[in-house]
């Protein structure tokens, strides 16, 4: 059988494509960075692909806001493939600003491009934060956290907008958080610098209704090899290449 | 076309509340709250409501055609880019209209409007002039504005023939400063006696090009003239060190890594521009370094920078700033912001944010480094060929940074601030991000022959230094502009950033513009390469540009330059040594606070480490990630153990005393901190970056003595310099006054390790183990010392770690022990001496230490032979007589390491021939103690420590 293969969607001013593929590849998995030009000119598919990243970085300079323009072309261009791939529970994971393109797309919270539920406002400090944080790993099931509920994983955290603000309305389907922010006891905490944003609630990454979307903050793919302090992120990449050996 | 306004405001804003406290903070407590409306101009016929998803977002901001901002609350504000320049944001709104299938916007341009609710007036635009905005490249746009178009437009002049021939000497210079060419009057006679001797008038597109080529910024004649280019090649040329693959010609140089693979560094200033607008300076600053990495054989890929800057103290009174600087810290904030702007999005790890005070620094110093990462095969460029296309790539050209070339190698007087605000560039790092991805595949598909950036002196330095063998014929018109109004020179001479030049060959030609066209690099055929050994150019059906090449590169008259020895005053210091508890606590403070000692974390945790999943050892480490490490280490090759790592040494207070030994020890401190932390220093390569004043026969003879110092040091030592810069205009003319750069030379090391996990960090490690000072230690030497600026004096001569043998045999040790594995942790001594790096170590490991002074001074008479003592000639500094207590503590013993070994290690285990001598043992308790004959003399928590050590720079940058 053909291995899976994870597209690694790289935008004009994406820049941790590369760091991906090595934590995916160390983890088991194949993947392939895929120009979004190449999937607006029709040249890529993303059904081509079993699982997808949008990786961190300033995608088109993070102009008018972090991931609104990338946001705004997978919607206005891409909308029918991306509701395909959502529609097969294809495993879909936004780090950073990939992140930041998947609220702004509206695909996370609510699966529902176009429409935004959620957003990542400017941190608290009004800077870009550089910090090695904690996250406590929540009961939430999500193929990325499997097996890894309750435990506080060690990465590097670095952005400038990542203080999550829900939608008021839908408050009633309250989101499905993924990681939090801990101390160094493991607790969730809004305390600066352990909760580098001011992140409410320590929000560090959520998850969709199927679990299969997770977007979060931290970079897992720095904390993955074995040159980097911790090696905690590569959980992650291990759960997704298990789920595509098993599906 | 109609013009539209869309305005918007966040429901959370945290830049306005960031600004609101900083103000109150800074005194404006009557500022009840600051509101910041951001307001977006839209040309074109559109419909603006198809835009809004783009624009806003409407969880948070709320967008309308018209202000939000109620009058009665407060002055208004409103902050734009001038209309000459183009917003970063542009392209980007264009492109997204465009997928929203709005294709009449034509143009677009942002503004902000800042509300101050308290305030007056007058006192909201003494806010905005002094904080919010750099009035070279923005302005304050008044609320009855109705301009006809956003576009940036014009029309060019045409192109000017400038007849020399019958000019004397005194019209010469005139015209050369009137002109901006800064050209001295034997470049200008020199260009004269062209005109004469080819019977031809020259264009003023010609005379821009000479001037530019020929300027010290570009063609380094202070250098030349003194000798001194020369002089370190040709120890790096005897040195012959086998893994060196590229020096000093290329854009950057470069060592060999593993797996065939080399590494490369480039180290460049960029003080002038980043004086006077210290945003988009030090923002180019770092987009030039980074193009140096991509320009370096066929195209390397940027895997780390630095940024260090020093200015004058950034505590220091508003009205003592002399006329014709800014106020520096706003020098310094500014400067973070614009690398966090430009490194961040450029997705390049920071390894060594460093900042640093001299009063001489007047004209700031801004270097930056870039390291860079490329398969061996495509590490040396080869030549381009006759009919290869030179394909410019990467942003569009516009008036930005006309004469940067020229203006940055004079002085800088008062006047520059407002007379040259063109040389002064925007810097977008999304258009640079975009070609850095596509350089590399660019180069593996084997389009490149030749690649190189666009930066001093923009396409008439690139193409006339990539065609020089050959000849290269360019067609102006292809060059897309950012302003219509751009005449030929200008095209030729604009700075304009994020460019690069190619000389790709013809039957690659397809398949590069494919890439280029896929990565979304703008690029355009600008000429091809030719074999007429002249550098032509047409511009609107005219040839505007025919030069040979052999004028442009050998005709530079180079003047001598005189050389008299400086007569310094040393003044001896007069420090008064601690007795007490309270003496004590009061000297650790002074050293923790001091600029130079302190935490700088609050600038560098602005600063991405980690992307790229290259990091192993960032600027900050420890137990809590706030420990300054001192090093830096990369694992470049993902999956893969081997490591690259640089340090960096700069000391401005050591030039002031002793040039020459201030840049021995330079390199002393810089291969130490590598060596210490497990790199072997034969295996190890050297940057150097020297920024003095404007020439004098005083200056010239210091230079000349640091570069010797240097070259032959390097030469002993067996480490290379691979590649350098130089800047001599370090000086800034007040009128009355003239203010000089202290002599300053950087030295940054690159070395590789075979095994990133071996490498040794500075914070202890365990309790019980004991820590031992290793090489030379003499408390007489407090000269030059952060313990010594603390008290506002400098001293008379600096600590001398000895003969060039006992340096290799120090570092030989270390190396040996360190893979024996024998010491646990470690680091080079550097300033704020043995005080501050124990502080340090404790900090980041949240043990803590017990130093006895005792034995520490026991062993020192042991360790520094008599003759030493007394063979050196005439005692200097006070006390010499004397050991001082504090001189140990606090004398900065370049050279000399700390290590921490476990508790069973035997000193006389050591290997023979190297000094070292029991310091104390770590300690559970997190304090910092220090034993006498019988006493405690002092001791102190960490915690209370780090209370003097983490404010002073928060200080100045929040």
């Amino acid at each position: 059988m053909r291995q899976a293969v994870t597209a690694i969607l790289y935008a004009p001013g994406t820049n941790c494509h590369e760091e991906t593929g090595a934590a995916i590849e160390l983890a088991g998995g194949k993947s392939e960075v895929v120009l979004l030009h190449d999937l607006m000119e029709g040249r890529r598919g993303l059904g081509d692909y079993q699982a997808a990243v949008i990786p961190g970085g300033f995608s088109y300079g993070d102009h008018l806001g972090a991931g609104r323009i990338y946001g705004t072309l997978l919607v206005a261009k891409l909308r029918q493939q991306l509701v395909k791939f959502l529609e097969a529970k294809k495993p879909l994971l936004g780090i950073c600003n990939g992140f930041q393109v998947l609220a702004e797309a509206g695909i996370l919270p609510g699966r529902s491009p176009g429409k935004r539920g959620l957003a990542l406002l400017e941190n608290q400090s009004a800077r870009f934060e550089d910090r090695k944080i904690r996250l406590v790993v929540s009961a939430e099931k999500t193929l990325w956290t499997e097996s890894l509920q309750g435990e506080v994983l060690a990465m590097p955290t670095a952005h400038g907008e990542g203080r999550p603000l829900f939608c008021e309305t839908s408050s009633a389907q309250s989101p499905r958080v993924a990681f939090r922010f801990a101390d160094g006891a493991g607790n969730p905490t809004t305390r600066y610098p352990e909760n580098p944003n001011g992140a409410p609630g320590s929000v560090a990454g959520i998850t969709d209704a199927t679990g299969m979307v997770l977007g979060l903050m931290p970079h897992p793919e720095r904390a993955s090899l074995p040159a980097h302090y911790s090696q905690d992120g590569l959980k992650l990449f291990l759960n997704l290449v298990q789920w595509l050996r098993r599906s | 076309m109609p013009i539209h306004s869309v305005y918007t405001l966040s429901k959370d804003d945290a830049e306005a509340r960031s600004w609101h406290s900083f103000f109150r903070r800074h005194g404006y407590s009557e500022l009840s709250n600051l509101i910041i409306e951001r307001v977006y101009w839209l040309e074109g016929n559109i419909e603006v409501e198809k835009l809004l998803p783009l624009l806003a977002n409407p969880l948070y901001q709320q967008t309308s055609s018209r202000t939000q901002l109620k009058p009665e609350m407060g002055p208004v504000v409103e902050i734009a880019y001038r209309p000459a320049v183009t917003d970063p944001e542009t392209p980007s709104i264009l492109a997204g209209a465009r997928a929203l299938g709005e294709d009449g916007l034509e143009f677009a341009r942002l503004s902000k409007r800042y509300q101050f609710v308290g305030l007056e007036e007058a006192g909201a635009r003494k806010i905005a002039a002094r904080f919010l905005y750099n009035k070279i490249v923005e302005r304050v746009r008044e609320p009855n504005e109705t301009p006809t178009t956003l576009r940036p437009s014009g029309k060019p002049d045409p192109v000017t023939s400038i007849a020399l021939a019958l000019l004397n000497d005194e019209q010469l210079m005139a015209l050369s400063r009137q002109h901006s060419w800064y050209a001295p009057l034997a470049q200008m006679r020199a260009i004269q006696g062209h005109e004469r001797s080819r019977g031809r008038v020259l264009t003023d597109a010609e005379i821009e090009i000479v001037a530019q080529t020929w300027s010290d910024h570009c063609y380094h004649t202070t250098w030349k003239s003194l000798g001194l280019l020369r002089r370190l090649t040709k120890a790096t040329e005897r040195i012959h060190h086998p893994l060196v693959v590229s020096v000093f010609k290329d854009n950057a140089g470069g060592i060999e890594f593993y797996d065939d693979w080399v590494v490369t560094i480039k180290g460049e200033t960029h003080n002038f521009p980043s004086s006077i607008a210290p945003f988009g300076g030090v923002a180019t600053k770092h987009g030039g370094v980074i193009r140096d990495t991509l320009g370096f054989g066929k195209g390397a890929y940027p895997i780390g920078g630095t940024t260090i800057m020093g200015t004058m103290d950034p505590r220091m009174a508003e009205d003592a700033v002399p006329p014709g600087a800014l106020h520096p810290q706003l020098v310094v904030t500014e400067s973070i912001r614009a690398t966090a702007y430009y490194t961040n999005p450029m997705g390049i790890p920071m390894m060594h944010p460093i900042y640093r005070q001299h009063p001489g620094y007047a004209k700031c110093l801004a270097l930056g480094h870039s390291v860079g990462l490329i398969p061996k095969k495509h590490a040396l460029k080869d030549a381009p060929q006759p009919g290869d296309v030179a394909l410019l790539i990467g942003g569009e050209t516009g008036r930005d940074g006309i004469h940067g070339a020229t203006v940055s190698s004079t002085g800088m007087t008062g006047e520059t601030l407002e007379r040259e605000s063109a040389a002064v560039q925007i810097g977008h790092p999304i258009t640079e991000r975009r070609f850095t991805s596509a350089i590399p595949v660019l180069r593996e598909a084997d389009c490149i022959r030749s690649i190189t950036d666009l930066g001093a002196g923009g396409i008439s330095c690139a193409a006339g230094e990539m065609g020089a063998e050959t000849g290269v014929a360019l067609n102006l018109d292809a060059v897309p502009l950012k302003d219509q109004g751009l005449t030929a020179w200008e095209i030729l001479l604009s700075e304009s950033q994020e460019r690069m030049l190619l000389a790709v060959p013809p039957e690659k030609l397809d398949q590069a513009q494919e890439i280029l066209d896929c990565y979304e690099v703008g690029h355009c055929v600008l000429g091809h390469f030719t074999d007429t050994k002249r550098l032509e150019a047409v511009w609107r059906g005219g040839k505007v540009v025919n030069l040979e090449m052999s004028f442009l590169w050998e005709a530079c008259p180079i003047e001598p330059l005189e050389e008299v020895e400086p007569r310094r005053q040393p003044k001896l210091l007069d420090i008064p040594e601690p007795r007490s508890q309270e003496e004590w606590g009061g000297a650790f403070r002074r050293v923790l606070s001091h600029y130079h000692g302190c935490d700088q974390s609050s600038a560098g945790s602005r600063f991405d480490t980690t992307v790229q999943g290259r990091t192993a050892v960032g600027p900050y480490g420890g137990r809590n990630h706030q420990m300054p490490t001192n090093i830096a280490v990369s694992a470049p090759l993902h999956g893969k153990p081997y490591g690259v790592i640089t340090t960096i040494a700069m000391n401005p207070f050591y030039g002031e005393i002793d040039p020459a030994q201030m840049a021995r020890l330079m390199m002393v401190e810089a291969i130490t901190k590598a060596v210490v932390a497990g790199a072997d220093f034969r295996e190890m390569a050297l940057c150097d970056n020297f920024y003095t004043p404007k020439v004098r026969p005083g200056v010239a003879w210091d230079l000349s003595r640091m570069v010797e110092t240097i070259a032959d040091f390097s030469v002993a030592i067996g480490v290379p310099f691979i590649s350098g810069k130089d800047s001599s205009s370090g000086t800034l003319d007040c009128g009355d006054r003239k203010i000089e750069v202290p002599l300053t030379l950087a030295v940054a090391t690159l070395g590789r390790i075979p095994n990133v996990k071996k490498i040794v960090t500075k914070e202890f490690k365990r309790a019980g183990n004991k820590l031992l000072l290793v090489g030379g230690c003499d408390a007489s030497y407090l000269a030059g010392t952060v313990y010594a600026d603390s008290y506002g004096q400098r001293g008379a001569r600096l600590y001398d770690p000895g003969p060039t043998k006992s340096i290799m045999r120090l570092w030989d040790a270390l190396h040996q022990l360190h893979n024996a594995g024998k010491y646990v942790s470690g680091s080079a001594i550097a300033e704020g001496g043995v005080g501050l790096r124990l502080f340090e170590a404790a900090y980041g490991s949240g043990l803590g230490a017990d130093i006895d002074l005792v034995r520490m001074e026991a062993g020192f008479g042991k360790i520094l032979p008599r003759r030493e003592l007394k063979g050196r000639g005439k005692i200097d500094d006070a006390h010499r007589a004397k050991l001082r207590s504090d001189g140990l503590v606090f004398g900065e013993f370049i050279g000399s390491v700390i290590l921490e070994v476990p508790s069973d290690f035997k000193i006389e285990s050591f290997p023979r021939g190297v000094s070292c001598t029991p310091l104390g043992e770590v300690i559970t308790e997190p304090i910092l103690k220090l034993r006498g004959a019988e006493t405690i003399l002092w001791q102190d928590s960490i915690s209370a420590l780090t209370q003097s050590w983490n404010k002073t720079f928060q200080e100045v940058v929040e």
